[in-house]
């Protein structure tokens, strides 16, 4: 407990410590602030580009219907428009009573078809206004990309306590304080759960902020939130130990956190974007613990919960996992130490 | 020049214990493996399906792009499984659709397209006006973005890894004495990493993009590269001198991937557009290497100007840094 103290008492007073726990905060309230921001636009909408003096307003008025409109003054700068590669933008131009589109040619298919259709539905437009449409609902299907944003910093917030403690392992094996260690009266228990215990406290607290900034939960999914947090916070902590013992030097451990990021990263917003349904993909997904963090998030979010128990369950599984290969890895490093000596 | 190859050779040196070299070649193993097998693959996204439930045949004429189904489970089935299919019940005469909502406009367009599907008409094609096929889109979109997030994480890291290590090693204090000028110290360094940065970026261009497209856009990505590898390298740096140790830099480092790169990546990549994205310094360098890659309009001389300008101070600052951090030193 007093060596807790200790640690404790050494992240205060590193303020640099103590700013990268408050960073996802940071970043958490600044989205909040950019509320503004229109993430709808990723979501696959549609957007025609047409001449100022190339459409009638009637053609572009329909053309709002399935998307966004934008106007160009040259043929030039719609030319330029429609191959800018980060867009899908569509181009609209008037041919006779119909209407003729132009494409990039790199677009996804789902654009292309899109562009290929369009003078047929122009053509057909009053007939279609006649079928009978009936839409349904489907919570969950897809959550906003807002939400997505949230989890994929709140992953971050609890990623913290991975970096930190890996970072502050290295650091200790490059200033020899390491070694130090080793003859200190502490047993190898002690010393794990100080180590853990400083990671695990402060991604707590900077995941539990970041939370409140970004979501409103019941109070039921508040709990499942804060179980979510502490099982995430405590596979992030022991894998940051994990690179800590394993990093050589600063630049190697630097690249371990990269990779892991990551993984930790891409893994759930790839399956996020993606739409993963094949049952085996989708499981070793599940390997790495972010996904299911992910997961439940966004199950939360959504106001549902019963996905969520089931992401803490395999949490659980990942922490009981980490903790054994982490005791494994351990004692086969401490094998190696006294074979050498 | 003798005491400048000795820089180099020593700094060559660091660089190999601190495994720089394997840990870029996994990488740029990883990235390839990535562009090739991952990246390509995953950027398909076809046109909405259409499921068809006509029991008493009268879509005869439908066309052949309709899935049909011989029950409703079996459309609903399909419909829960692809969020974004449009379903045509015809089971009553008259053609009813049934969709999962997404947003209205995207509703009403899939509704038009599965409607049109009933009647096909003659196969017309939008008109192409671009040079790239898909995958060329998105193998050089994924090989520029990983180009980009290497340069800017390797080379601002790597040499504040070196940097550390050698102040922690006494070197800084050595050179205080050394005959040797304050410019050759660093500049050995940025030759290194830039030279590393070109080859990286030669063998990434090479293998994400294949070598038949690449040879025409090499020239300028390397151009582009050396510009922002100079930037990063140097801002590793300024950074390194004036932070004390390695994990307040990691800060920075974070604070860069996070607040630098994100909005980057998104304006460039997506729909998303922010009017302030103009005054980031990052977005006008991203938008300078995937011109490069995209062959689109080449950047114009102010852009070039602005980058020498940021180079000269980012020089200057480190320069000065560096002094600062030998008179401390001893």
């Amino acid at each position: 407990m007093k060596g807790l103290r200790y640690q404790l008492k050494s992240v205060l007073h590193d303020k640099f410590c103590l700013m990268t726990f408050l960073l996802p905060v940071i970043v958490a309230a600044a989205l909040g602030l950019a509320g503004q921001i229109d993430f709808s636009s990723l979501g696959g909408t549609l957007s025609f580009g047409v001449l100022e003096e190339g459409i009638s307003s009637h053609t572009a008025a329909w053309l709002n219907r399935y998307g966004t409109v934008m106007v160009y003054r040259t043929p030039g700068e719609l030319a330029d428009a429609v191959k800018e590669p980060s867009t899908n933008l569509i181009g609209v131009e008037t041919a006779g009573n119909g209407i003729r589109t132009m494409v990039s040619g790199d677009e996804l298919e789902i654009y292309l078809r899109t562009a290929d259709t369009l003078p047929v539905l122009y053509e057909r437009r009053n007939q279609a206004a006649e079928a009978k449409v009936q839409i349904l609902e489907r919570p969950g299907v897809m959550a906003g990309l807002g939400d997505m944003f949230a989890a994929a910093i709140l992953i971050v917030a609890m990623f913290m306590g991975c970096t930190f403690n890996a970072m502050n392992m290295i650091s200790e094996k490059e200033d020899g304080v390491a070694f130090v260690n080793e003859i200190l009266p502490m047993t190898r228990r002690q010393y794990i759960v100080q180590k853990i215990s400083v990671g695990f406290i402060f991604g707590c607290l900077s995941a539990v902020l970041t939370a409140c900034i970004c979501f409103r939960f019941s109070w039921k999914n508040m709990f499942l939130m804060l179980a979510l947090i502490v099982l995430s916070v405590f596979v992030s902590a022991l894998v940051g130990m994990l690179i800590g013992g394993a990093s050589e030097g600063l630049m190697t451990g630097m690249v371990y956190i990269k990779v892991v990021m990551l993984l930790f990263m891409a893994v759930p917003i790839l399956d996020f974007i993606l739409g993963i349904s094949q049952p085996v993909l989708s499981a070793v997904c599940y390997l790495v613990p972010s996904q299911a963090t992910f997961e439940g998030i966004l199950d939360l979010s959504a106001g549902g919960g019963a996905k969520a128990v089931k992401d803490i369950g395999i949490l659980a599984g990942h922490c009981v996992g980490w903790s054994f290969l982490y005791m494994w890895v351990s004692g086969r490093r401490r094998s190696g130490i006294t074979h050498t000596n | 020049m003798k005491g400048f190859r000795a820089l180099l050779k020593k700094d060559v040196w660091l660089m190999a214990a601190g495994k720089f070299f394997p840990m870029s070649l996994v990488f740029l193993i990883l990235y390839t493996l990535y562009v090739n097998f991952g990246y390509v693959r995953f950027m398909e996204e076809p046109i909405y399906q259409v499921y068809l439930y006509d029991p008493q045949g009268t879509q005869g004429d439908a066309s052949r792009l309709l899935h049909r189904v011989d029950s409703l489970e079996e459309m609903d089935a399909a419909l829960l499984h692809d969020a974004n299919a449009v379903g045509i019940d015809a089971s009553t005469g008259e053609a009813q659709l049934i969709l999962y909502g997404r947003t209205e406009e995207i509703d009403r367009h899939r509704a038009d397209y599965a409607l049109s599907l009933l009647e096909p008409s003659g196969s017309e094609r939008a008109k192409v006006i671009g040079s790239n096929t898909p995958e060329q889109k998105a193998r050089k979109e994924i090989t520029c973005e990983l180009l980009f997030f290497e340069i800017a994480a390797v080379g601002f890291l790597g040499i504040a890894a070196i940097l550390f290590k050698e102040k922690s090693m006494g070197v800084i204090r050595v050179h205080a004495v050394l005959p040797i000028q304050k410019n050759l110290f660093l500049l050995s360094k940025l030759l290194l990493f830039l030279l590393c940065d070109l080859i990286f970026a030669l063998l990434l261009t090479l293998l994400g993009v294949g070598v038949r497209d690449a040879v025409s856009l090499l020239p300028q990505v390397l151009l582009q590269t050396a510009l922002l590898s100079l930037i990063m390298a140097l801002t590793g740096l300024v950074c390194a001198l004036l932070l004390k140790d390695f994990r307040q830099f990691t800060l920075a480092y974070l604070v860069i991937a996070i607040f630098a790169a994100t909005p980057v990546f998104l304006v460039a990549n997506t729909a998303v557009k922010l009017d302030w994205i103009r005054f980031h310094p990052f977005y006008h360098i991203y938008m300078g290497l995937k011109n490069a890659y995209f062959e689109m309009q080449e950047a114009n001389i102010g852009y070039y100007l602005g980058c020498l300008a940021g180079i000269a101070v980012l020089f200057a600052a480190a320069r000065y840094m560096f002094g600062r951090e030998m008179r401390r030193e001893g």
